[in-house]
């Protein structure tokens, strides 16, 4: 079957990663989207929760949609890490780089497994807590100096992640020429830069009670 | 020794359709019946084994590298010559031949030379059609550039790395039918016996070079493809692992060895810098169209370029031919420069070497024009010097590049041997005395794909070989004699290193003998003087070397001993044919043979003709045999540069 | 030109044959020349260790003029040495200063076995050549050579991809052991040319299915492999191959 020696092979499984990963990057910018009406007032926020779980047909797919290409994602990712260092056995005793800039590319899998730690505690408090109660929940949450730290760290590391993320998506897709090299380069930081942004300046809003 | 060179009858023009005619066919499909062995795999091997596999034989393809693609093809920089005429200025198929004849100083076959420029159009098709990236216009079109030696710009190119893209070309095509399993490629072996059953070639011995295996290999035919033997002289800008011993091993089993004397020596490499050097590198001889040679007047000078004035330079090119200046022939420009440097008048630490100056060039034309022209040439020269041309005069010195010697074969380019044929450096034929630029790429691939397999057919067609097996008893006894060899050369070893010698310290010996005393320029007094103090050399080899190691493993050390001592078996001929060989022509001086102007004096009563040698054994004088030249189409001409 | 003279320590990976382990070996090397090219330094280094009744240091080299694509080692943790564009062959002892320690190791990828201390076998290259890098033409009958006109631009794209010389520094260098640079510069170079238009599907799949055969790593856009390429090579070869594989498995 076609599909199947596609999937299993280095550039198919490169073709998973970056699809799935686009799709994640898609749930991020609705997220982001969402979790914008914070920077409004709480009500606002609440007000978009309840609004969403008014439609449960679509929460339900889209939950169960979301969950199976995380996990794709993180499953295809660790057999590749697996798989790559089976390719290179033997380490080399003077390690270094020729290119710099490489520590996003090189800690993808450290990323990633941090980010997914952080999934699973942030969708076991929130996710599946009261959605009818989520404002007070996050103000809540927020409030502890510990908590917001973490979150922060987690969207810095998101933030690494996406810098190599986003451009390697391009790259597997077969996006790189050099007319748009340039805007893809700036893109590497920017699109990051806007998920750290919004995602970070929540918790710093509820550490520092602006939020209404 | 029978020299019977099977050129066709009838006009020149038609001599190949009608050969290709008259010869005889195997059916195709009783070709997969016959095995041919292909050793090496350059453009000349690769392409033979390829087409000889596309046509339906069994090919057993050998070479000495880890991959089919690193023979030393790949190193050929400027380009391939074909009569194509897309420029529209005047060439022919008829021009392309009598450049060639012309450039080799009329010291080959005429026949050989017209189907070579014959076929040379079926090249560059058959490359384009694999795929070379060859130069383009904007218009889509082949793009062709003018090298030496012609009027007409003929020669197709694919950057600086003309020889590379071609080589990938033959080796993509050679890939494809190991794919299919008509070849049976076998990397790392070197060959080191050739194997005669009923006096026909049937078969090789090869050595593995990872595991140092001893192994033979039989065929109906043997086709010999290892290029040149340029490292005898230890320096030249051929790779460390070119080497005569296929060639010269077939010649101890009876091939003739043509013109071994004819050596060509590139007057633009980059000068060596010390006893270190272990090769040197060309760079295009179209650096001499700006740059202006000089060395300083008073010998042993060491001021630096910059604070020697004017009046104390010798621009010796420019005072002595005063009409073609810096633009003589490559062999002329050689031969300047060593005299100068023997004269004590060389610059550089080791005053072996003359400058090449831009300085001149770039006041006329300005930096930017000529670094648009060699920038890339003044680049490489900097990352290997550390100096750069714009600022300080470049340092040249000539060097051995290309052997138009090589084993004797008639038109179906069989040697004297029946079944073992050699294509491309490894044969004699197309270049006479001197070969043009861009000559060696075509060379190589028209033997090996449109020529080739015709002169195969022809030989099973006719001769009909009867199957062998590599359990006969030659097979054995020439395993055998390949273990004996290398028993031999380790024998001195066994007691340590002390008192001896390395391997290359007597390559760097004969190196030296053969190029103070068998160069550009050569005369009797310093011939005999070379061919007496072989043996002594030779001797010290068999009895001085030290080789670390073991036969059965890898061992570089082992591999480079014998390669030396087939070299310094093989000098003996190099300098009997320089020796015997009393005219000046194509690349080298015969001092004795000068006109008044102390010009090359070529002797077309006594010496239009192919020097053969035939091994009469070890120890032996060998016997020196005559193919006369014959020209019926183009009236030799004597050149001159003043 | 110098005449500059370097002290060295070397530390080099020695290892008899594919069986047995490595283990590294230091050496001191005194008065190097700086104008030496590395390789010279290791033959220098080989004539002393042979005089000493040792056993030479195995390396692959031939043309060293930077084409072949014979030589290669991993100097001081990089592929071929600190020079960009530059191969082992190329690289000149001026780039080191006096009392320097250099490791050489071979270059390490578990589709290239170690033979012999710097020696490694590379045929897998070969192999995915084998599979699919070539235009399928017999010798003779091919139309003539200006018959399809080729834009300048494109021939010279073709060239850039075509001047691989297979040394395998991009495998070495990767932190996955991934062919992808070599294997895409093929796949792109033949794609590119209208010759190789018919097969390019075919291609795509049999030479990107022989490179994960062979035991090679998958790709993740480490950008180590065009950092070491002595030819320059882009990686935008890999983005092209991607494409072609993806055309290829989805509409093939």
């Amino acid at each position: 079957m076609w599909f199947v020696s596609f999937v299993k092979s280095s550039i198919g499984k490169k073709w998973i990663m970056a699809l799935s990963g686009s799709f994640l990057t898609l749930f991020l910018c609705s997220h982001a989207a969402g979790n914008a009406t914070l920077f409004s007032s709480i009500s606002l926020f609440q007000a978009y929760a309840d609004q969403l779980h008014s439609h449960p047909l679509i929460i339900s797919v889209f939950s169960k949609g979301l969950t199976l290409t995380f996990a794709v994602h993180v499953v295809t990712g660790s057999l590749l890490f697996l798989q790559n260092r089976k390719a290179r056995n033997q380490r080399y005793k003077v390690k270094t780089r020729a290119i710099s800039n490489s520590q996003a590319s090189s800690t993808m899998i450290y990323s990633g497994l941090f980010i997914l730690l952080f999934i699973v505690i942030h969708t076991s408090v929130v996710s599946f807590g009261d959605h009818g109660k989520i404002g007070v929940t996050i103000s809540e949450m927020f409030r502890s100096f510990f908590v917001s730290m973490f979150y922060i760290i987690a969207f810095i590391g998101l933030a690494i992640h996406l810098s190599h993320g986003f451009w390697s998506m391009l790259q597997t897709f077969g996006v790189n020429h050099p007319s748009y090299n340039s805007l893809i380069s700036r893109l590497t930081y920017i699109v990051p830069l806007f998920f750290l942004l919004i995602f970070g300046t929540i918790p710093l809003l509820f550490l520092f009670g602006m939020v209404s | 020794m029978q020299l019977k060179s099977n050129v066709p009858e009838g006009p020149l023009a038609e001599k190949w359709d009608k050969h290709r005619f008259s010869t005889k066919l195997v059916n195709p499909a009783n070709r997969r019946k016959y095995k041919v062995i292909v050793v090496g795999t350059g453009l000349a091997g690769a392409s033979a084994a390829a087409t000889l596999a596309e046509q339906g034989y069994e090919v057993s393809s050998f070479c000495i590298q880890d991959s089919p693609r690193r023979a030393h093809s790949i190193a050929a920089q400027g380009g391939i010559n074909a009569a194509k005429n897309y420029q529209n200025d005047g060439d022919s198929i008829q021009r392309l031949f009598y450049d060639t004849i012309k450039g080799g100083d009329f010291r080959s076959r005429e026949a050989n030379v017209y189907r070579l420029a014959q076929v040379s159009n079926n090249i560059i098709d058959q490359c384009v059609a694999q795929g070379v990236p060859f130069a383009r216009e904007y218009g889509g079109t082949l793009a062709n550039r003018s090298f030496g030696g012609a009027q007409v710009s003929r020669t197709f190119y694919a950057r600086g790395q003309t020889g590379q893209q071609l080589l990938f070309g033959a080796y993509s095509a050679l890939s494809r039918q190991i794919k299919s399993g008509k070849v049976t490629m076998h990397t790392r072996q070197e060959m080191m016996e050739l194997v005669l059953v009923d006096g026909q070639a049937r078969g090789i011995v090869t050595r593995d070079i990872i595991s140092g295996e001893i192994a033979s290999y039989s065929a109906d035919a043997v086709i010999l493809a290892t290029g040149g033997y340029g490292n005898a002289y230890f320096l030249s800008t051929n790779a460390m692992a070119s080497n005569v011993t296929a060639a010269w091993r077939a010649h101890r089993m009876g091939a003739g060895f043509a013109n071994p004397s004819f050596v060509q020596i590139h007057p633009t490499c980059i000068p060596v810098h010390g006893s270190y050097q272990s090769k040197l590198t060309l760079m295009s001889e179209s650096l001499r169209n700006d740059g202006r040679v000089w060395v300083p007047k008073k010998p042993g000078d060491t001021r630096k370029p910059g604070s020697i004035p004017e009046e104390e330079r010798d621009y010796y090119l420019e005072n002595k031919y005063p009409s073609f200046g810096n633009l003589v022939p490559r062999d002329v420009a050689s031969r300047n420069a060593k005299e100068q440097c023997d004269a004590g008048k060389g610059v550089g630490s080791t005053q072996l070497a003359v400058y090449l100056d831009f300085a001149e060039a770039i006041r006329r034309d300005g930096e930017a024009t000529i670094l648009k022209k060699y920038g890339n040439l003044f680049q490489m020269y900097e990352k290997i010097t550390d100096s750069n041309p714009l600022h300080e005069p470049m340092m040249i010195y000539p060097a051995v590049h290309y052997t138009m010697g090589g084993l004797w074969v008639d038109y179906n380019l069989m040697t004297t041997i029946p079944g073992l044929f050699a294509i491309g450096e490894c044969n004699f034929s197309d270049h006479g005395a001197n070969r043009l630029g861009a000559s060696a790429l075509m060379q190589g691939l028209a033997d090996g794909y449109f020529i080739i397999a015709n002169c195969i057919a022809d030989y099973f067609g006719s001769t009909n070989p009867d199957k062998v097996s590599s359990t006969l008893p030659q097979f054995v006894d020439a395993r055998k004699k390949c273990q004996d060899r290398i028993q031999k050369l380790l024998r001195g070893s066994k007691n340590g290193p002390q008192g001896k010698l390395t391997v290359d310290d007597i390559h760097k010996e004969l190196g030296i003998l053969l190029w103070d005393h068998c160069g550009m320029a050569r005369n009797k007094e310093g011939l005999e003087k070379a061919l007496a103090k072989l043996p002594a050399l030779q001797e010290k080899f068999w009895k001085d070397v030290y080789i670390p190691g073991k036969g059965k493993e890898l061992n570089q050390s082992l591999e480079r001993a014998g390669r030396l001592a087939d070299f310094l078996e093989f000098a003996e001929i190099i300098i009997r044919d320089a020796l015997a060989r009393e005219e000046s022509c194509g690349c080298h001086l015969r001092e004795e043979s000068q006109t008044e102007e102390n010009e090359a004096k070529r002797d077309d009563v006594n010496y239009s003709h192919v020097s053969v040698w035939e091994y009469q054994g070890d120890g032996q004088e060998p016997v020196l045999h005559k193919e006369e030249l014959t020209f019926e189409n183009v009236t030799p001409s004597q050149r001159s540069y003043k | 030109m110098t005449t500059k003279s370097i002290d060295l320590s070397l530390e080099i990976w020695r290892q008899k044959d594919s069986r047995t382990t490595g283990v590294f070996e230091s050496y001191q090397l005194k008065s190097i020349s700086a104008d030496m090219s590395f390789l010279e330094m290791l033959d220098v280094l080989n004539e002393k260790l042979t005089r000493e009744g040792l056993d030479p240091v195995a390396f692959d080299h031939d043309c060293r003029e930077g084409i072949c694509g014979m030589c290669g080692a991993v100097v001081n943790g990089i592929a071929h040495g600190p020079e960009p564009e530059t191969t082992l062959c190329q690289l000149h002892m001026r780039h080191f200063c006096n009392g320097d320690t250099i490791v050489i190791e071979p270059f390490r990828s578990r589709a290239f076995p170690i033979r012999k201390d710097l020696i490694v076998d590379r045929s897998a290259l070969d192999r995915i050549i084998q599979a699919g890098g070539y235009i399928s033409v017999n010798t003779g009958g091919a139309p003539d050579g200006n018959a399809i006109p080729i834009p300048s631009a494109t021939a010279e794209l073709a060239m850039d991809a075509a001047a691989c010389i297979g040394c395998g520094a991009c495998v070495a260098s990767c932190p996955n052991g991934a062919a992808m640079l070599f294997t895409g510069a093929k796949i792109s170079q033949l794609s590119l040319l209208p010759q190789g238009r018919p097969e390019r599907k075919e291609r795509a799949m049999a030479m990107v299915s022989a490179m994960d055969k062979e035991g090679f790593g998958n790709c993740t856009n480490e950008r180590e492999c065009e950092a070491v390429c002595p030819k320059g090579i882009s990686i935008r070869n890999i983005a092209r191959m991607n494409r072609e594989f993806v055309k290829a498995s989805f509409f093939g």
